[in-house]
């Protein structure tokens, strides 16, 4: 079957995208074929604003509009606490909790030898930096529970610890609001050994 | 949880079969290649998605066919009709329960659980530690979720350090600290690793003690010893993980792998005392293979709370006839058992009962005794 070439290139342009396969890209172009001008020119000018008038953070790596994000450049927030977290993605699922008033620390990765990840390749120097321009009392390590992650936590509290600044790690267990019998037995095992006293 | 019926299309040598089973003993006969193994691996198929002696799909299918079709009915609380389709065109499978698609074979495990006794047992006993450690840990992830876990994020970590491994000997990487993170990790995941195993196999061994008696009555005690951290002398796990880390340090480096902790543990066998591997019989080995699997069929029932299905190719040919008949006595306490065996006339000594049902294969034409 013939496909006009402009949707077809507009087609795999959109299947490059994560998650987007060939049928939903084919969906999102005769969508976008059939949308008026307006709709798609917002669209177009939102995608290239993410290009121009985003950088990253010039002291924690977040996505910011300036050379240091709001987060960054808030007096009211705690810069004596600095969350490590792996993608800048992290941030916002953290900021949402609402729960925590510090700072952060995006690394942009985990240590991963297999896919040639190793400190160099993350914002591991950027941090270590810090501690020479800024007060810090504790580094709260918030990488995701995987292999790569605790290693990656292992090898930062092993560089921070001599620092003479406290390191803790983000506590596991069960979901709020979530029922103990759909929790994985895993999780489950892990909450009951990381029990509270009351 | 009984399986009532297999209908198979194209599978193997057989074109197009129907098959009834009994809730006990169900005795499959037939002489050399007429498929006697094939209806095990149909069945193996009915309760995993997939073979037991294969990977590959296509090696099942029947020569010069596209599609093969097995269908199963068990018989639970409430009937479970299970279709596996294959499609070589395709190149793909379809696993449905009662008309509904399981794309995952999370979905599926577990849901009628399944013991196979094989001649390929034979690895346990007489193979290498390898084979031994990939015996226990198929038990063990089937009752525990957190140990299949464990044991996933340990056998990560030992493929990102011994490539972390490689790249320091290429001088890619000069960066020590980030091999003691990696160390780290393995001392910590390996150690908990360790502690799981050893609780499971204290465990499980009274399951092999009582097997392997009900078989000989009693005439031979069987042994197992878990052999972890060579030197380890009841102290702190950890420690003695952490000294042979450090003492294999230089000879890790060297040789790019990670030669230290539970990926190298072994489990041994013996019987009176005297090591099974290298001072047992065929008959003993067998025998031992034997009391394994019941282990395993009666560890899994009380842990899962499901009664297996038990699968037992060819166990007799190495057996005197006193074990062989203590084994089918044992095996009426099971449950549904499926038993292949070649000659008809073999089965005299067994006592079958009218409950049991021998199937008679040959030239794909079955016939009930």
């Amino acid at each position: 079957m013939q496909i006009a070439e402009p949707l077809q290139i507009a087609i795999e342009e959109l299947s490059k995208l994560p998650s987007i396969g060939r049928k939903t890209a084919q969906r999102l172009a005769i969508h976008l074929l059939k949308s008026d001008i307006d709709a798609v020119e917002k669209l177009l000018s939102a995608i290239q604003n993410l290009k121009t008038k985003l950088r990253f953070c010039n002291r924690c790596f977040n996505i910011s509009t300036e050379d240091l994000c709001d987060i960054c450049s808030n007096h009211k927030r705690d810069h004596s606490l600095i969350c490590v977290v792996e993608e800048a993605s992290d941030v916002i699922a953290v900021e949402k909790s609402n729960e925590y008033h510090g700072s952060y620390h995006v690394l942009a990765g985990v240590l991963s030898p297999l896919s040639g990840v190793g400190p160099e390749s993350l914002h591991i120097k950027e941090l270590l930096k810090r501690f020479e321009t800024e007060e810090i009392q504790e580094i709260i390590l918030a990488l995701n529970p995987d292999t790569e992650g605790e290693a990656t936590s292992l090898y930062l509290a092993k560089l921070i610890k001599p620092l003479g600044v406290k390191v803790s790690r983000i506590a596991r267990g069960l979901p709020i609001g979530g029922d103990l019998e759909f929790a994985d037995e895993a999780t489950i095992g892990r909450a009951v050994l990381g029990r509270i006293t009351l | 949880m009984i399986l009532t019926s297999v209908k198979l299309k194209n599978f193997r040598c057989h074109k197009d079969i129907s098959l009834s089973f009994s809730e006990n003993l169900n005795y499959i006969v037939g002489g050399n290649g007429q498929g006697k193994t094939a209806i095990l691996e149909s069945i193996y198929y009915l309760c995993t998605t997939k073979s037991h002696n294969t990977n590959s799909d296509i090696e099942v299918l029947k020569f010069g066919e596209n599609v093969f079709e097995i269908f199963g009915s068990f018989k639970n609380l409430v009937n479970d009709e299970v279709r596996v389709i294959y499609s070589s065109e395709e190149n793909k499978k379809r696993y449905l329960q009662n008309g509904k698609h399981k794309h995952r074979l999370s979905e599926v495990i577990g849901n009628y659980p399944i013991v196979l006794l094989t001649p390929v047992d034979h690895s346990i006993t007489f193979g290498y530690p390898g084979d031994r450690r990939k015996f226990f840990d198929s038990i063990y992830c089937q009752a525990s979720a957190a140990y299949l876990g464990l044991l996933v994020d340990y056998n990560r970590t030992i493929r990102q350090r011994t490539s972390l491994l490689y790249s320091i000997r290429e001088n890619r990487n000069k960066n020590f600290s980030e091999l003691d993170a990696w160390t780290q990790k393995l001392l910590e995941t390996g150690a908990e690793l360790i502690n799981y195993r050893k609780n499971f196999f204290s465990e499980f061994e009274l399951f092999v003690k009582q097997a392997h008696s009900e078989i000989l009555n009693g005439n031979e005690n069987p042994g197992l010893t878990y052999f972890y951290l060579s030197g380890y002398d009841g102290k702190d796990i950890k420690d003695r993980f952490a000294e042979l880390l450090e003492a294999k340090r230089e000879d890790e480096l060297r040789r790019c792998a990670c030669l230290v902790g539970p990926h190298k543990d072994d489990f041994i066998f013996d019987i009176n005392g005297i090591n099974l591997k290298t001072f047992g019989s065929q008959g003993q080995h067998k025998t031992f293979q034997v009391a394994l699997r019941f282990a395993e069929f009666f560890y899994l029932k009380e842990k899962t709370g499901k009664a297996p299905i038990f699968l037992l190719d060819d166990v007799f040919g190495e057996l005197d006839t006193a074990r062989s008949v203590r084994i089918s006595e044992n095996l009426r306490r099971v449950g549904q058992t499926f038993i292949t065996l070649t000659d008809f006339t073999d089965i005299s000594y067994l006592h079958k009962r009218s409950t049991d049902t021998v199937i008679k294969l040959m030239d794909g034409i079955v016939t009930y005794a």
